[in-house]
């Protein structure tokens, strides 16, 4: 492990913000730390920077302890979600300055700052001052700031919360090229789940103060480890009371019933569906256009959730009934989540 | 007035129970000129006027008596030892009002707020009382006193005590200005200088200043203007002892109290020129600053 940390404890006043943190991150990896506001992504990150210092706890770069190490002499690179670009200097001198600091030869400042800017793609901006820069530049050129003195970890504190739409689906990528092109280990907050299945190799789940889970996002989807995990991560809708749903197993006492959109099948009555005998009738309330599908709402056994259907698929129009089958749910309680299968399923394979 | 009036019309301008919109308007007119008439007619009645009296009254006898009043020895050296107070007071206050403001800003302690409330406490205490305060501390009655004496250091009825008292009624000038600046600064470019490796100097010289420069520049000119004027805590320190201990307000004081009015207003009149420039000076840092700032 490149990165670790060790039983991280941090509290602001009686506030634990960090509560007994551990994860280790390879070297070369895009990790993203994803959880809601206020989960401590933050604090985390200004704790391997150096910013703030833990309670307790180890905080472990490339095999040495550097808790006693001084934020300046960490050799990270960090870019501050406000971006904190040098206000008063221009592109250039801001993406220099880590550079002058170590007191480098003029031509190999020059040579590397220009290098930057025509890597960020903003050759001929070198003489801007932030404030004459869109959201989207500002953010490059904190990036290529960070970048510039070579550090071997780069974190990222919700690198693209301040920029609209589409130009952050372009960075999200450029970002994630660049970091994996460079090779140095990253670490990237937000609280935004598609950007972190999208950008990252790995996810470390948080939630108040606490790691709920990290692993890859097709992992964390597919098996979450908590309560917290199963409701947080993908579009989820929860039932009232999944028995009324039928052949599933009857768990005893619970708290949480959830479903994902992959999770349902819906059927207009003409269709053929296979399972038939378990599924629920339903009533469409909405159908969304999503570019490669469409979302239909169904109102069911007094529950509201969505599926999606094809687009080749017959449409289905509102007020519509329709028949429902629930593959899996996802059931928690207290902390634990269990996945149940519909036993329609299982007979099934019994069967065949 | 009708019921249906007041609510027609807002509260503020209708007196006489004018109905209609245009009369409202017109109204607010007469209002508005009036304010403007009330606030020129105050401004020249309060400092106008008697800056022209001051000049008038010194140039009254002509440009020869007023040389000779300026030039006199007394004056001099009160113009000297105001100078000296001032710059003093400036450059004390001025490192001290960058390492509060710093201190305030930057970080987290335990009793932040009682350090605040205390950098403001010169201008809340009457100078008179501060005067004394400093009497009381190093004067005759104080323990301190048989140590100053020993090393032979007067601060009462000397010129240290015009100056600590100057400094200290100036106390609050810069670091309140300061202050917000670096407050709505925040923290973030600082730290990230910090990561890139820079030590604490660099990141002052090449983060902070920059962004507190002007306000600075300003909060200068204001302790600058009031430690020239400073007559209060400076009289009761002073002693009054001519051409040793007077600065500038106090001469014109003492010319006064001698029924000498042609001197005391030439004398008045190097204070409201040495006002007048600051006021310039006031305004060029302002502009530039705003401009600078909307950059
Ligand atoms: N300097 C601080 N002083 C007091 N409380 C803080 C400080 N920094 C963070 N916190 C608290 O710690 C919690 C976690 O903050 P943070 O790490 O910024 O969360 P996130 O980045 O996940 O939104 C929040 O409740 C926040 O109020
Ligand atoms: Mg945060």
């Amino acid at each position: 492990m490149y990165i670790e940390l060790k039983n991280i404890n941090k509290s602001y006043g009686g506030f634990k913000a960090s509560d007994n943190v551990n994860f280790g991150i390879e070297k070369g990896k895009l990790v993203a730390l994803l959880g809601p506001s206020g989960s401590g992504k933050t604090t985390i990150l200004r704790m391997i920077a150096g910013l703030e210092n833990p309670d307790s706890g180890e905080i472990i770069i490339d095999g040495r302890v550097v808790n006693a190490v001084p934020a300046s002499e960490r050799g990270i690179g960090f870019v501050f979600q406000s971006y904190a670009l040098f206000r008063y200097m221009t592109v250039y001198d801001n993406i220099a300055f880590g550079l002058k600091v170590r007191r480098m030869n003029k031509a190999a400042i020059n040579e590397r700052v220009n290098g930057l800017i025509e890597l960020i793609g903003l050759k001929g901006f070198g003489n801007r001052y932030p404030s004459q820069l869109s959201g989207g530049q500002r953010q490059r050129v904190a990036f290529a700031r960070a970048l510039a003195p070579n550090p071997q970890v780069l974190l990222l504190d919700e690198p693209f919360a301040a920029i609209d739409a589409k130009v952050r689906q372009e960075l999200r990528k450029w970002l994630k090229d660049m970091i994996h092109q460079l090779g140095v280990t990253g670490i990237f907050v937000t609280h935004d789940q598609d950007e972190a299945i999208e950008v990252s190799d790995e996810i470390i789940v948080t939630n108040k103060g606490r790691v709920e889970q990290t692993g890859t996002p097709i992992d964390i989807y597919r098996h979450p480890a908590t309560a917290f995990t199963s409701s947080f991560f993908g579009v989820t809708s929860e039932l009232s009371d999944y028995m009324s749903f039928r052949s599933f197993d009857d768990i005893g006492e619970y708290d949480k019933a959830i479903v994902r959109p992959e999770f349902v099948k819906i059927t207009k009555k003409n269709e053929f569906q296979k399972y038939k005998s378990s599924a629920v009738e339903g009533v469409v309330r909405d159908t969304q256009f999503r570019g490669n599908s469409i979302e239909v709402t169904v109102n069911c056994n007094n529950c509201t959730f969505s599926a999606r259907r094809g687009l080749d698929e017959p449409a289905v129009e509102i007020g519509e009934k329709v028949d429902v089958f629930i593959y899996r749910i996802f059931v928690t309680h207290g902390d634990d989540v269990k996945l149940l299968k519909n036993n329609a399923l299982r007979e099934e394979t019994v069967v065949i | 007035m009708t019921a249906e009036n007041t609510e027609k019309t807002s509260p503020v301008i209708s007196r006489e129970g004018s109905t209609d919109i245009h009369a409202k308007t017109a109204g607010s007119k007469a209002v508005k000129i009036i304010l403007i008439t009330v606030s020129v007619l105050f401004l020249f009645v309060m400092l106008v006027m008697p800056l022209i009296t001051v000049i008038y009254e010194a140039f009254r006898k002509g440009l020869v008596p007023y040389l000779e009043a300026i030039s006199d020895p007394d004056t001099m050296s009160a113009l000297l030892l105001t100078l000296e107070a001032t710059v003093i007071a400036v450059v004390i206050n001025t490192v001290f009002g960058l390492f509060a403001a710093w201190t305030i800003s930057k970080f987290r302690f335990h009793g932040k707020k009682v350090l605040v409330t205390l950098i403001d406490l010169p201008v809340t205490v009457s100078p008179i009382i501060a005067g004394l305060i400093f009497v009381l501390t190093f004067g005759r009655q104080s323990v301190l006193y048989p140590f100053l004496e020993s090393i032979d250091f007067m601060v009462v009825y000397a010129v240290p005590g015009i100056i600590l008292a100057t400094v200290f009624v100036t106390f609050p000038f810069i670091s309140r200005e300061i202050l917000p600046v670096l407050d709505a600064q925040g923290t973030d470019e600082e730290e990230a200088a910090a990561l890139m490796g820079a030590k604490g100097l660099t990141i002052f010289r090449k983060i902070t200043l920059p962004h507190i420069k002007w306000a600075l520049m300003y909060g200068i000119v204001l302790c600058a203007a009031r430690a020239m004027g400073e007559f209060g805590a400076v009289s009761v320190l002073s002693g009054h002892l001519r051409g040793k201990t007077v600065t500038l307000p106090l001469q014109v004081e003492i010319l006064f109290g001698d029924n000498k009015f042609m001197p005391a207003f030439a004398v008045s009149s190097i204070l409201v020129v040495l006002a007048v420039v600051i006021l310039i000076v006031r305004s060029i840092v302002e502009y530039i600053g705003k401009r600078r700032g909307e950059k």
